[in-house]
């Protein structure tokens, strides 16, 4: 038995004359969190969605699909019999209660009776939702129906757990408590593939991540490697309306820094501190932080500051 | 690499069953407000139509028309009720609610989905035929017997309507077109299909018309198990046609629907 969950080689998706995943290849250990970081309509949900048979993948010799064993394409029930996915869209069934949700989608996997009363008593604690288990689906909030999507996920105590965008949308407290979760089944030996566009996720939970952007894998590795291979320590933030004063002559005096000013704010990046302050003090700033740099100043470094069509 | 039992997806009758099951539970759950119109109906009818027409007609042919009138109504409704689950409700669970999205999460195919609502959609034919079928017994219109056979014609007549429907709508676009469907298709089948008259003394290209409509050939067989020697051998050509019938709409169904299930 390998170490791999997932391997993926060359796997490309094109809708119409737009390529969706470009040559994309990542492999997934066991147990482990794994991140597909990129903006919307980067190509993370198309290529999760060919990972359990929702989308197929452009016909291709060079393209190979390895889901611990089996491949999509030929034995798609198998891999979701041992995965669970939470899609991006809530697709509850509206027209039942929380339990029935939960005991028509445990018949799917063929678990009935008591054992899935008790599976459904044991998710619904999971997930902390045991006071909603008659509520009707529309009276649940954003939080309580992605709660529910997950526990619906690991109704078949899968091997593979899918997420995609997990925490959109959600306030702080869910958000948190959805993590703790995802490290507990991590540490029970689930793996995890999850998309996502904040960063602090990626940081909090994933043990590697790849960025991702126009279909097409930018950069991957553990998010405190990348941080350190690609980024300098420390960002000043200038917030300036008229970035127009920071000109050639005056980047000029300051060779060892790189920048970049996105709308009204232009960002200067160095592993020294002491540079970035005095720059900042030659200079009639009002409005200014030095913060150390995170992933999402990677992110938009890696992806560019600005929108896309597809955002 | 082996998995144990835990991780292997159901038998193809188990999934389809397990389809079924889903949309059982739903139609369950609301039991009152969906066991009471399949009773009302053929009694609203049989009163508006019986004693209206009634006092005026006593024999249609050389039936008493209240007989032929509830013969006819047998599967009628198996139509209506099959039609509207697999147009209105199949759009909505693919389009609006998304269900068929989580449900394709679990060990289910798209056929597995498809297989199961034509099943139940069948089944309601059934029930619904068998409705309207207790209300004629209880009124002591229908007395044979073989009658209760044709509660299994309304389950054919609901595989035909859910297999055509399901055809229609993996092709409509938006759900306002289904309007087009029922009140273009569905209403004048009910008129030419020999359910409230006999096609005998229509125009010659009309009975052939009336020939190719599906409902004709259920409203038939139905009627046959309700009079009291309707049965014969001529039943067989309109039991072939049915087959054949969702035979090929049952295919074009799963190849559009299938299309729209998976990207």
């Amino acid at each position: 038995m390998d170490d791999w969950a997932i391997k993926i080689s060359h796997l490309n998706k094109s809708y119409g004359s737009v390529m969706a995943v470009n040559d994309l290849s990542f492999d997934v250990h066991r147990a482990e969190c794994f991140g597909l970081l990129g903006p919307n309509g980067a190509g993370k949900s198309t290529a999760m969605k060919i990972i359990y048979g929702k989308a197929l993948p452009n016909p291709s010799r060079e393209t190979t699909i390895d889901i611990l064993g089996y491949n999509p394409l030929t034995d798609p029930l198998t891999i979701k019999a041992f995965s669970g996915i939470v899609p991006q869209e809530d697709n509850l069934d509206s027209e039942l209660n929380v339990t029935d949700n939960l005991l028509i989608y445990a018949r799917f996997y063929g678990i009935k009776g008591a054992a899935a009363g008790r599976k459904i008593e044991e998710l619904l604690h999971f997930m902390e939702l045991e006071d909603k288990a008659k509520v009707k689906i529309r009276h649940l909030s954003g939080g309580m129906k992605r709660r529910l999507t997950i526990a619906r996920a690991l109704i078949n105590d899968p091997l593979l757990l899918i997420l995609d965008e997990p925490t959109t949308g959600l306030d702080p407290q869910v958000r948190h408590l959805i993590w703790n979760k995802l490290r507990d089944l991590k540490s029970r030996g689930v793996t995890v593939l999850l998309s996502t566009h904040y960063m602090e996720e990626a940081f909090q939970i994933c043990d590697r991540i790849i960025i991702m952007d126009e279909g097409c894998k930018l950069l991957g590795g553990p998010p405190q490697q990348l941080l350190k291979d690609n980024l300098e320590e420390h960002v000043m933030e200038i917030y300036s309306p008229d970035c127009l004063r920071l000109d050639n002559t005056v980047w000029g005096k300051w060779p060892g820094l790189r920048h970049e000013s996105f709308q009204d704010t232009t960002f200067v990046y160095s592993n020294n501190t002491q540079e970035l302050v005095q720059l900042a003090d030659s200079l009639p700033l009002t409005s200014y932080h030095v913060r150390q740099s995170n992933l999402e100043d990677l992110f938009l470094k890696v992806t560019g500051r600005g929108l896309n069509e597809l955002q | 690499m082996n998995y144990s039992k835990q991780y292997r997806p159901l038998s193809y009758w188990g999934r389809i069953n397990a389809v079924w099951y889903r949309h059982a539970r739903v139609y369950n759950s609301d039991f009152l407000s969906n066991a009471f119109p399949p009773f009302l109906e053929p009694l609203i009818f049989l009163a508006g139509l019986g004693i209206g027409f009634g006092a005026y007609i006593q024999t249609m042919g050389t039936v008493n028309y209240l007989l032929f009138l509830a013969s006819g109504i047998v599967v009628t409704s198996s139509m209506y009720t099959a039609s509207f689950e697999c147009t209105y409700g199949t759009f909505i669970r693919l389009e609006f609610d998304l269900i068929y999205d989580g449900m394709l999460g679990a060990p289910l195919s798209p056929s597995d989905l498809i297989l199961g609502e034509v099943l139940f959609a069948a089944s309601k034919g059934w029930l619904f035929a068998l409705a309207v079928l207790i209300v004629t017994w209880l009124l002591g219109i229908i007395t044979t017997p073989w009658s209760f056979l044709a509660s299994f014609i309304g389950f054919i007549c609901g595989l035909m309507f859910a297999t055509l429907s399901l055809w229609i709508t993996s092709v409509v676009k938006n759900i306002n077109h289904f309007n087009f469907y029922f009140t273009g298709l569905l209403s004048p089948m009910f008129f030419f299909s020999g359910a409230v008259f006999p096609l005998e003394n229509l125009p010659a290209a009309m009975r052939y018309v009336a020939e190719v409509i599906p409902l004709t050939h259920v409203v038939r067989m139905a009627r046959a198990f309700c009079i009291p020697g309707g049965i014969g051998w001529y039943l067989l050509s309109d039991l072939g046609y049915c087959l054949i019938f969702i035979l090929v709409t049952g295919v074009m169904a799963l190849r559009g629907l299938k299309k729209r299930m998976i990207d």
